[in-house]
C-alpha cells in the first residue's frame, strides 16, 4: 500500500473511535441522575410556577429533550441529531458564557481559544522534546558520572512532583524573584498577537511549567532507550572502525533509539494534554482547558460535551501525525 | 589470560564471574527471596520502601487515633457533651484507659477539626511545628489525619482499576476471538479520552450521587470504570504468550480445566507484571485525586492532602505554609511509591534493568 492509501486508512480510522467517544459522553449524560433541564434552570431566575414551567418547557425544547408536542424525544434520535450538529460543526450554544442574554456559540468561543492551548502546546513540547534529548544523550553518554547522577535524580524529584504544584511553585519562584505571578491580565491578548510583547511576556511561565512536566517524562524514556541501544553490537562495530563519539551517537544510536521513544510519546499525548489543562488553570491562561475547567464548575453541559468531543479529536490528530513520522524514521516500514 | 582463569566451564556453558555471583547469591533459595535480596541492594529502591512504609503506617495510626478518640467521646467515657462542638474532648484527640481521671486524659493532638479563630494563620512554631490555617487549624494535625483517606483513596482506586482490568485481560487473552476485539475496540476509545478530563466531566455529571461514603466513593467507583485499560492490555498481551507454553499444553493434555489453568498456572505467572502495575499505578492515583482535588472536584468535607491544598493554593505567596505541607506529603507519596515500582520493575524483571 502506498503512504497516502495509509493515511487516508489512518484518517477514516479517526471516526468510529470518535463515534464511540461521543456515545459514551451522550450515555454518560442521559444516565447521570438529575435533570439537565433543572440544572440549566438554575442559572435562570423564576418568580411563580407558571413562569417556572414555561421556561421549563422551553428549554427542554430548545435543548431537544422534548419535540414541540411535548413528547419525550427517544434518545438514540437525539444522539443522531447531535451527530449531525457536530458534522455540521454546530456545537450549541454555551449556558454560562453569555452576551446580551444570549449563550455565545461554542464553536466560536473554542475557535477563539485554541490559538492559545496550540500556541501553548505545541511550543512546551518542541522545547521539552529538545531538552529531553539533550538531557537523554549527556546522562547515557556518561553513565554513572556525576552529571548522570544529578541529572537522574532531578528528574526522578520532577517526575514525582504534581505538574500543578511545580505550576504554582515556579509562581512563587518568579513573584519572590522578579515580583511577576505569571497569572494572565486582560492586556496580554490585544491582537495582533504577534506584535503583542506582552502576549510573550505571559507565555513565559506557562510555557516553563509545561515544557518541565513534559521534559522529565520524556528525558527517564529517552536515557534508558540510549542505554539499551549502546549496549548493541552495531554500536560497538562502529566504535571500533575509528568513528568519533559524535557519529556514532547521533547517526547509528539515535536514529535507532527514535522509533520507541516516537512511539511512547505518541501514546502519552492524553497526559499532556490533561497536564496542559493543569496548567493553563493555575495561570489563568485563556486556552480550552481553561474553558473546560469554567464549563465544569459551573455545570455547562453543552460546552463540557464540546470540549470533551475536542479533546480526543485533538490527541488522534497528533497520534495519526505520530504515526505518520514513523515513515520517516524508519524506512524499513512498508505500507 | 586473567579473564580466562575466573571463567568455569560447566556442562555446556561457559560462564563468567559477574554470572557466577548472581548464582551464588540465589542457591537454594525461593523467587520472593531472590527479588528480596535484589531490591535490598538497591539503595534508592530502600529509600522508597521506607517512605512507603512511614506513609502506610502514618495512615494506620491516624486512623486507629481517630477511631478510638470518636468511640471514646460517643460513648460518654470522658467529661463533656460530644455533641457540642467546642467541648473539650472535641477539641483534642485523647487516649483514655479504665481507671484514669476521666476529666484529665492523656491529650496527644489536637483534633483535625478543631478551630479556633484567635489561631489562625500563625506561622510554624513549637506549639504548631506546621503553622496554623486560616480557620485556626493546627496544619500538623489536618496532615497527620489526611494521610488515611489520601492513601485509602490511592489504595482502593488502584485494587479496584486493577481487578477489573485483571479479570477483563485475562478473559480476552485466554478465550481470544470476538470478545478480545470488543475490548480492544473499547480500551482503544478509553484510552483516547484524557482520563483526568474525563474524571472532570464524570464527577460533575454525577455531583448529586447519595451513595454511602460520600462524594469520594462515587469518584472511586468511576475511576475505577475507566481506568482498567492498561491493566487489561498488559495482562491479555501475558495471557497470549504463556498459553502457548509447553507447560500449559501439558497440563491440558492432562484433562485440566479452562478454570485450573487460569488460576493455578496462568495468574501466578503474570504476578510479577501486576504487582508492578499496582505499585506504580497507586502513586499515579494518588496525583489523579490530588488534582481533582486541587481544581476543586474533591470533597470539601473530607480530611485530605488535596483538599487542604485545594483551599489554601491561593495563599502560597502569602502563608506559604498553608498549601507547602500537604503539597509536600503529596509528593513524598508519589516519589516513594515511583522509586519503590521502579525497583520491583527492576528486580522482578532484571532484562528490564538499565
Amino acid at each position: 500500500m502506498s503512504l497516502r492509501g495509509y493515511i487516508v486508512k489512518r484518517v477514516i480510522y479517526i471516526v468510529p473511535v470518535m463515534l464511540g467517544i461521543t456515545l459514551m459522553n451522550f450515555t454518560l449524560i442521559n444516565i447521570s441522575p438529575g435533570d439537565p433541564v433543572i440544572v440549566r434552570l438554575g442559572l435562570l431566575k423564576c418568580e411563580t410556577p407558571e413562569c417556572y414551567n414555561s421556561a421549563y418547557n422551553r428549554e427542554a425544547i430548545e435543548m431537544g429533550l422534548l419535540d414541540n408536542e411535548m413528547y419525550t424525544v427517544p434518545w438514540f434520535e437525539r444522539y443522531i441529531d447531535f451527530v449531525n450538529d457536530l458534522l455540521h460543526f454546530d456545537l450549541g450554544r454555551s449556558w454560562y458564557n453569555t452576551q446580551a442574554g444570549v449563550g455565545i456559540p461554542i464553536s466560536q468561543l473554542i475557535s477563539e481559544r485554541m490559538v492559545y492551548t496550540i500556541t501553548l502546546n505545541v511550543l512546551s513540547f518542541v522545547f521539552s522534546l529538545l531538552l529531553a534529548t539533550a538531557i537523554g544523550v549527556v546522562s547515557a553518554t556518561r553513565q554513572n558520572s556525576i552529571w548522570d547522577r544529578s541529572l537522574t535524580i532531578a528528574m526522578l524529584l520532577g517526575y514525582s512532583m504534581p505538574l500543578f504544584w511545580l505550576a504554582k511553585l515556579i509562581m512563587l519562584l518568579s513573584y519572590s524573584l522578579f515580583n511577576f505571578t505569571g497569572v494572565v491580565s486582560k492586556d496580554a491578548f490585544k491582537t495582533p498577537l504577534i506584535l503583542n510583547p506582552d502576549f510573550y511576556k505571559y507565555l513565559i511561565l506557562p510555557t516553563l511549567a509545561l515544557t518541565l512536566g513534559g521534559l522529565v517524562f520524556m528525558a527517564r524514556l529517552v536515557r534508558s532507550q540510549l542505554l539499551e541501544i549502546l549496549r548493541q553490537d552495531y554500536v560497538t562495530t562502529a566504535k571500533a572502525k575509528g568513528l568519533d563519539n559524535r557519529a556514532v551517537i547521533y547517526k547509528h544510536a539515535f536514529r535507532n533509539g527514535l522509533l520507541p521513544i516516537v512511539t511512547i510519546i505518541g501514546n502519552s499525548l492524553p497526559g499532556l494534554l490533561s497536564g496542559s489543562v493543569m496548567v493553563e488553570s493555575v495561570f489563568g491562561w485563556p486556552g480550552l482547558g481553561t474553558l473546560f475547567l469554567e464549563g465544569a464548575l459551573f455545570r455547562d453541559y453543552p460546552l463540557m460535551m464540546a470540549t470533551n468531543t475536542i479533546f480526543p479529536l485533538l490527541f488522534l490528530i497528533a497520534r495519526l501525525l505520530t504515526d505518520i513520522t514513523y515513515v520517516f524514521i524508519d524506512p524499513r516500514i512498508k505500507y | 589470560m586473567a579473564t580466562v582463569d575466573k571463567e568455569v566451564e560447566t556442562d555446556e556453558f561457559l560462564l563468567d564471574e559477574k554470572t557466577l555471583r548472581e548464582i551464588e547469591t540465589m542457591k537454594g533459595a525461593g523467587q520472593w527471596s531472590i527479588v528480596w535480596r535484589r531490591i535490598k541492594k538497591d539503595k534508592m529502591g530502600m529509600l522508597g520502601l521506607y517512605i512507603v512504609l512511614f506513609l502506610i503506617m502514618m495512615a494506620l495510626v491516624s486512623w486507629i487515633l481517630l477511631m478510638v478518640d470518636n468511640w471514646l467521646t460517643n460513648a460518654n467515657l470522658l467529661l463533656g457533651d460530644p455533641n457540642n462542638p467546642a467541648s473539650l474532648n472535641n477539641l483534642y484527640i485523647e487516649l483514655w484507659y479504665p481507671g484514669m481521671d476521666q476529666s484529665n486524659p492523656i491529650v496527644l493532638f489536637q483534633h483535625p477539626r478543631y478551630q479556633f479563630a484567635d489561631q489562625s494563620t500563625l506561622p510554624p512554631s513549637w506549639e504548631h511545628p506546621f503553622g496554623t490555617d486560616r480557620l485556626g487549624q493546627d496544619m500538623l494535625s489536618r496532615v497527620f489525619f489526611g494521610a488515611s483517606v489520601s492513601l485509602a483513596l490511592g489504595f482502593i482506586g488502584q485494587m479496584t482499576t486493577v481487578i477489573i482490568g485483571t479479570v477483563l485481560g485475562s478473559i480476552a487473552g485466554f478465550y481470544g476471538g470476538i470478545i478480545d476485539n470488543v475490548l480492544q475496540r473499547v480500551v482503544e476509545i478509553l484510552y483516547s479520552m484524557p482520563s483526568f478530563i474525563l474524571m472532570i466531566f464524570i464527577i460533575v455529571l454525577f455531583e448529586d450521587v447519595q451513595i454511602p461514603g460520600g462524594k469520594y466513593a462515587v469518584v472511586i467507583v468511576f475511576f475505577s470504570l475507566i481506568g482498567w485499560g492498561g491493566t487489561a492490555l498488559i495482562i491479555r498481551s501475558n495471557f497470549f504468550s504463556l498459553k502457548e507454553q509447553d507447560f500449559v499444553e501439558a497440563e491440558r493434555a492432562l484433562g485440566a480445566s479452562d478454570m485450573r489453568i487460569i488460576f493455578r498456572h496462568i495468574l501466578p505467572n503474570s504476578l510479577a507484571p501486576l504487582i508492578i502495575i499496582i505499585t506504580l499505578g497507586i502513586a499515579g492515583v494518588i496525583f489523579t485525586f490530588a488534582a481533582l482535588a486541587f481544581f476543586g472536584f474533591g470533597d470539601p468535607n473530607a480530611i485530605s492532602w488535596g483538599d487542604d491544598l485545594n483551599k489554601w493554593q491561593n495563599n502560597l505567596l502569602d502563608y506559604p505554609w498553608m498549601p507547602m505541607f500537604p503539597a509536600l506529603f503529596i509528593f513524598f507519596t508519589v516519589l516513594g511509591f515511583n522509586l519503590l515500582g521502579d525497583a520491583l520493575r527492576d528486580a522482578l524483571d532484571p532484562r528490564l534493568k538499565d
